[in-house]
């Protein structure tokens, strides 16, 4: 089916890019890899207009789109980069010594060293604004399934960005883990 | 949570990705959640304020103009 992206479709499209553009950043880490993503997504919502029933969540449909996107992206760079996770490790200082300071960066850092899904459930769940449910529907997956993912990272993030006084929880090694990269 | 029981569930964290086991799943102090809330929102928002780079605009544009065109208009 041509698609027909009538002016008011093409401002809905329009106004979504912003919050595309936060995820795809947040979610890859490049600004770069992020728009290549939004203009990927953009494309492929147009040529798939007639698969969006109308009434339904617009951005909910894009992000699934975009989210899809980056994942079949990552798969196929997975199979080059060995350790994808080791391209971090040279530019991560996170030193728990730096006391409560935080800033965008360090707090980038840390995101990035989450497991993607993660991520992408905290991203979603508490940036973007979708609830649960939309959450895992747009990641495929069981809503508690997406609560979890939401608890680790934010866990994991408090770990990293030494937030919290975790005494109980094994401070030991959680500094070796944030300095490990 | 006793000690022994947390250092337990933080390890399970550190091993990250695994699966999906909501019964090991640690739990932040509100506190915590919070700032860790507002620092992703944070930086989300700063990221949501920057402007529209022009070739989504041209893209979408572009398009418009290509359907215009196929109706005969232009």
């Amino acid at each position: 089916m041509t698609p027909e992206p009538d002016p008011e479709l093409r401002e809905a499209l329009l106004a979504a890019v912003p919050s595309l553009r936060a995820f795809a950043i947040s979610l890859s880490g490049q600004v770069d890899r992020a728009d290549d993503l939004v203009q990927d997504t953009l494309l492929r919502a147009l040529a798939n207009l007639h698969r969006f029933e109308p009434g339904t969540n617009l951005n909910a449909w894009l992000f699934t789109i975009l989210r899809n996107l980056f994942h079949s992206e990552y798969r196929k760079r997975r199979r080059e980069v060995e350790d994808p996770d080791g391209s971090y490790a040279g530019r991560l200082k996170v030193q728990p010594d730096q006391g409560s300071h935080l800033d965008f960066e360090d707090f980038r850092s840390a995101l990035a060293k989450l497991p993607s899904d993660q991520r992408e459930a905290l991203l979603l769940v508490g940036a973007s604004g979708f609830s649960y449910e939309e959450a895992a529907h747009i990641c495929g997956c069981a809503v508690g399934t997406i609560k979890s993912r939401v608890n680790r990272a934010r866990f994991r993030l408090a770990s990293l960005l030494n937030v919290e006084d975790i005494e109980d929880l094994g401070p030991d090694s959680m500094t070796r883990a944030a300095l490990q990269g | 949570m006793t000690v022994d029981k947390g250092n337990k569930l933080a390890r399970t964290t550190l091993e990250a990705s695994v699966n999906d086991k909501l019964a090991t799943d640690p739990k932040l102090d509100s506190g915590s959640q919070k700032r860790i809330g507002d620092q992703l929102r944070a930086m989300y928002d700063e990221l949501m304020q920057q402007p529209v780079p022009d070739r989504f605009r041209d893209l979408l544009e572009q398009l418009d103009k290509k359907n215009g065109a196929k109706e005969g208009s232009q």
